[in-house]
């Protein structure tokens, strides 16, 4: 055993001061990597055929019917059990997935019929008499929350499937190792059965208990692997097997939409530096650890319908990492781990999972800016989010979860809440509350609109439609969580969290741009609302030019600002659950598509039906005046108001990048400096010719390993559907001619 | 009073005019009327007139982007506006941003050689063309310029061998140690031409490939290793 750390005996858990206390920060290049060892090449041979396999099974390779997905179900699985260094799968064979029923029986039964498969009467028995999220939602929903909810108003909301967006601090089981962790839980436990027993405090107390019930299960979880974790990880190996286990457990326990790694590289370095200097592992060693760890995270996989997939395209798992960043303290957090995890893109090929995310900062060592840019040059496969940004908000220990939803790891969570559509809400203003697409009164009777629009008085009844919306949004939320909380609480990623948790209620919009647009041709053109005979507007008649969104045009630009800081005020108006604080998102993921489907005719021209642009960005092919135009207006959208996040989709030609790599790689860097520094919040970067992705469509088997970030995530281009294929190839490439 | 230019267009976003990200602007109007133009919209000048001090303030927005880059000022041809080059050159370098010329090199005048990075890009397309560059190249030496040159490569115009020893003579006499950046002719320009209702004189000939690319700087690379 080497020698202890500073911190190790430490009475108070607390992995940030580990880290700050024992890490090694490194500026240096990327020259020390290595390629992959011929174990790993192996290894990752034979997910290539499990992969392939499951791709031509229709996306799913296979499913555990007789099962009900938990940390004790499966036997030990294995890839290839010579041949792993990191073990661990979530059932018993790899990619093959678990059932997990507690969203909503409905939508297991639904999940397995869709890939020819059927729910086996011992499941559907054992839940004909339990109470799931999903019903127990459905419960207590008004008319009202249903009517927005089969509207397409409110869409995407966790109802029926795992909230997710929680990071369990799965380092603590490596640090601590799972005694000390159920003996802090004790603790805690003892201390609030000794309070007042309100219903708030008996609710806590029985958290309190799963909490260390489901600690208890994990050790035993990782004894069905011959793994004793219930005292801290030794070594580098022990450090990522111990903390994988604690993902691991989650990923059994939750089908959560995002299930998110959390920021594990720069805290995997210090046992990792050490084992290096006391000359246990060698710079293969290492990577070949942080290889096989990465080949787990690449398989994860949950059941999913296919109206899910309609929604969150590809298949994602969000097992999101965050990488860099700078310390409160100036140093960088940037190590030799942070380098390796990103090699691993070059080892084991261009992958969508995990979702590494890098926090950059303009402090950032520069060659490890230039390592991140070639990274993206090379594998369109990670995303950057502004650390200058999150920092001072989220202190030096936090991580990103899903895509863009930043949280101090272990000390916060929140509440997913999916999305409103901004663009379906301005029809419904126009319409005196009446859906556009099926003319039912859905919102309390308003004015109606005849001849050219005047830009004040729509913005009135835009406003007062908003306030409607935005309570019975937040309270449709809050019996979402009070009930996913009772029937399908996070046991285990709660576990890895401080008892006193701070919450968020997330909420979302969608069709930004759309709505943006629409206003500023209604203030700036001339636009005339056309009705059809039903007495509902079916299409708008525009005369003349106006500002567009994406042009860094003030003119438009503000009425995006407003519309974002107007909304998120409205929000906060109504409480929400277990006095959680409302933030707001700008992001789409990728069911700007299944939005634009439900949304009619919208005044900026676009037709009914048509997808949105993806998260906070312009319209596409509105945004005509260059790329750094088009970055310059999402940035001026105010993260005060969205503190969930404003996700920004960016796709460049490499030949309107730069000549040479070189410079791709330069003006990449200066790119991201360039956009964060004035305060915009997320980036993804394709650097892509449409054509490629047009010839990847027509013949998918020779491009089998494309990967594009989308809205905040990565995907395999050929797992999204037609229809998410072809919104991608309609986005705005940014080029020069 | 405030000097005002017209412009048809600014571009925010370009890795590929001169170093580092640029922003482009587009002036309107120029001398030449060459028969493979990519630019039409800029051949006259017209539109409204734009004042100084909007076009900066437009331009240093994107100054967090300009590490390594700055403003590249094309067209048209910026050379017929002198006045207005000279007094945006001087406030950006006053803002410390990099300012980067394309010109055609038919305007021979000291004080704008010397108002930016000067890329020129050499018309040859024509018999007896490269006569003009002699008086311009010869005072961009002397005043000390380092100049990009390219040539936009067209398909049975100008890529014959004859054609580019001749180019590679001029060059060689001035810049004997620079290359000559090749720009495969495109049609891409063919809608501008429609909405302009301008005929596009060029429309007939084939697009040039990366092995025309290829092919010319071979030839490019024997003329200089030889001694002619």
């Amino acid at each position: 055993m080497g020698k202890a750390y500073k911190n190790e005996s430490n009475e108070r858990i607390d992995v940030r001061g580990f880290i700050q206390s024992n890490y090694t920060p490194y500026e240096g290049g990327a020259e020390f990597l290595v390629g992959p060892t011929e174990r790993t090449k192996k290894l990752m041979e034979k997910v290539q055929g499990l992969l392939k396999a499951e791709g031509q099974k229709g996306g799913v390779l296979s499913i555990d019917t007789e099962h009900v997905s938990s940390l004790l179900t499966y036997p030990a699985g294995y890839i290839d059990r010579e041949n792993e260094i990191i073990v661990g799968l979530q059932t018993d064979a790899p990619l093959k997935r678990g059932v997990n029923p507690f969203g909503g029986i409905r939508m297991a039964r639904q999940a397995c019929e869709a890939y020819g498969y059927k729910l086996s009467e011992m499941v559907e028995t054992e839940f004909a008499y339990k109470t799931t999220h999903n019903d127990a939602v459905f419960h207590v929903y008004t008319d009202e929350m249903k009517a927005v909810r089969h509207a397409g108003l409110l869409t995407g909301l966790p109802d029926a499937y795992g909230r997710g967006r929680i990071i369990g601090d799965y380092r603590r089981v490596a640090l601590y190792g799972v005694d000390k962790l159920i003996e802090e839980k004790t603790n805690d436990k003892r201390a609030y059965g000794a309070r007042q027993m309100t219903e708030e405090n008996i609710r806590a107390c029985e958290e309190l208990y799963k909490q260390i019930d489901f600690l208890k299960k994990l050790k035993e979880m990782a004894l069905l692997y011959g793994i004793d974790i219930s005292k801290p990880a030794k070594d580098a190996r022990e450090a990522i097997q111990w903390t994988y286990f604690g993902y691991l457990a989650a990923i059994k326990e939750q089908n959560g939409a995002a299930m998110s790694l959390g920021r594990v590289s720069t805290f995997f370095d210090i046992y990792i530096e050490r084992d290096i200097k006391e000359g246990k592992l060698t710079e293969e060693s290492a990577q070949e650890l942080i290889d096989d760890f990465v080949i787990k995270l690449r398989i994860t996989r949950q059941l999913r319908t296919p109206e899910y997939n309609d929604l969150f395209g590809g298949d994602p798992t969000w097992t999101t990492e965050s990488v860099g960043g700078m310390g409160d303290d100036g140093r960088t957090l940037v190590t030799k781990t942070s380098y390796r995890i990103l090699q691993s893109l070059y080892n084991l090929g261009a992958a969508p999972e995990p979702n590494l995310t890098i926090l950059w900062s303009a402090k950032l060592p520069e060659p490890f800016k230039m390592f991140c840019a070639k990274v993206s040059v090379d594998t369109d496969s990670i995303q950057y989010e502004n650390d200058d940004l999150m920092r001072p908000i989220y202190g030096d220990d936090y991580g990103i979860a899903c895509c863009v939803s930043a949280m101090k790891i272990g000390k916060q969570m929140q509440f997913f809440g999916a999305r409103c559509n901004l663009a379906k809400l301005l029809l419904l203003a126009l319409n005196g509350g009446k859906d556009e697409k099926s003319g039912d009164q859905l919102a309390p009777k308003g004015r109606l609109f005849q001849g050219v629009l005047d830009y004040n008085e729509v913005r009135a009844a835009y406003h007062t439609y908003m306030e409607w919306l935005c309570r019975l949004y937040v309270n449709t939320l809050n019996v979402i969580h009070y009930m996913h909380d009772k029937y399908a609480y996070e046991k285990i990623q709660m576990a890895l969290h401080d008892t006193e948790v701070e919450r968020f209620l997330a909420c979302g919009v969608a069709g930004l741009s759309v709505a943006v647009d629409s206003l500023s041709a209604i203030k700036y053109a001339k636009v005339t609302p056309i009705y059809g005979e039903n007495g509902i507007i079916c299409g708008f008649e525009t005369e003349g030019d106006y500002p567009k969104y994406g042009n860094d045009d003030d003119r438009v630009d503000a009425i995006a600002a407003d519309l974002v800081k107007e909304f998120s005020e409205e929000l906060k108006k109504t409480p929400a659950y277990r006095g959680a604080k409302h933030t707001l998102s700008v992001l789409t993921i990728t069911s700007n598509v299944v939005y634009g489907k439900k949304t009619g005719a919208t005044p900026d021209g676009r037709l009914a039906g048509e997808p949105f642009a993806p998260g906070a960005n312009p319209m596409h092919n509105r945004d005509v005046s260059g790329a750094l135009a088009s970055l310059n207006s999402v940035a001026k959208l105010p993260y005060e108001c969205c503190r969930d996040g404003i996700s920004n989709t960016f796709s460049i030609v490499p030949s309107a990048l730069g000549e040479s790599e070189q410079d791709r790689i330069q003006n990449l860097t200066d790119l991201l400096d360039g956009y964060f520094g004035q305060g915009a919040h997320h980036l993804n970067v394709n650097v892509f010719d449409r054509e490629k992705l047009v010839a990847a469509m027509e013949h998918p088997e020779l491009y089998p390993n494309i990967t594009i970030r989308v809205s905040g995530y990565a995907v395999n281009f050929h797992k999204l559907s037609k229809a998410h294929q072809l919104e991608v190839l309609k986005r705005t490439y940014h080029g020069r001619m | 009073m405030m000097p005002v230019g017209y412009i048809d267009s600014i571009y925010c976003g370009s890795g590929v005019d001169g170093k580092g990200l640029r922003c482009v602007v587009f002036f309107s109007g120029c001398n030449l009327r060459c028969p493979f133009c990519h630019n039409p919209e800029t051949l006259y000048k017209k539109g409204s007139p734009m004042e100084l001090d909007a076009l900066m303030a437009r331009l240093l927005r994107y100054k967090p982007y300009f590490k390594r880059g700055g403003v590249t000022l094309s067209g048209g041809e910026p050379f017929l506006q002198k006045e207005f080059v000279l007094a945006l050159s001087n406030s950006l370098k006053a803002e410390g941003v990099n300012v980067c010329i394309e010109t055609n090199g038919q305007i021979c005048d000291r004080s704008l050689i010397e108002a930016g990075d000067l890329i020129v890009d050499v018309k040859n397309q024509e018999e007896g063309d490269l006569k003009e560059y002699e008086r311009f190249f010869a005072e961009c030496v002397r005043c000390g310029k380092e100049v990009k040159i390219t040539n936009v490569l067209v398909p049975g115009k100008n890529d014959t061998v004859e054609k580019l020893i001749f180019l590679s003579r001029l060059i060689k006499k001035y810049y004997p140690e620079i290359d000559i950046k090749f720009l495969p002719f495109r049609k891409l320009c063919v809608e501008k031409y429609e909405k302009l209702s301008l005929p596009f004189p060029y429309e007939n000939i084939r697009d040039a490939e990366e092995s025309d690319v290829k092919r010319a700087e071979e030839v490019i690379k024997t003329c200089k290793d030889s001694i002619i």
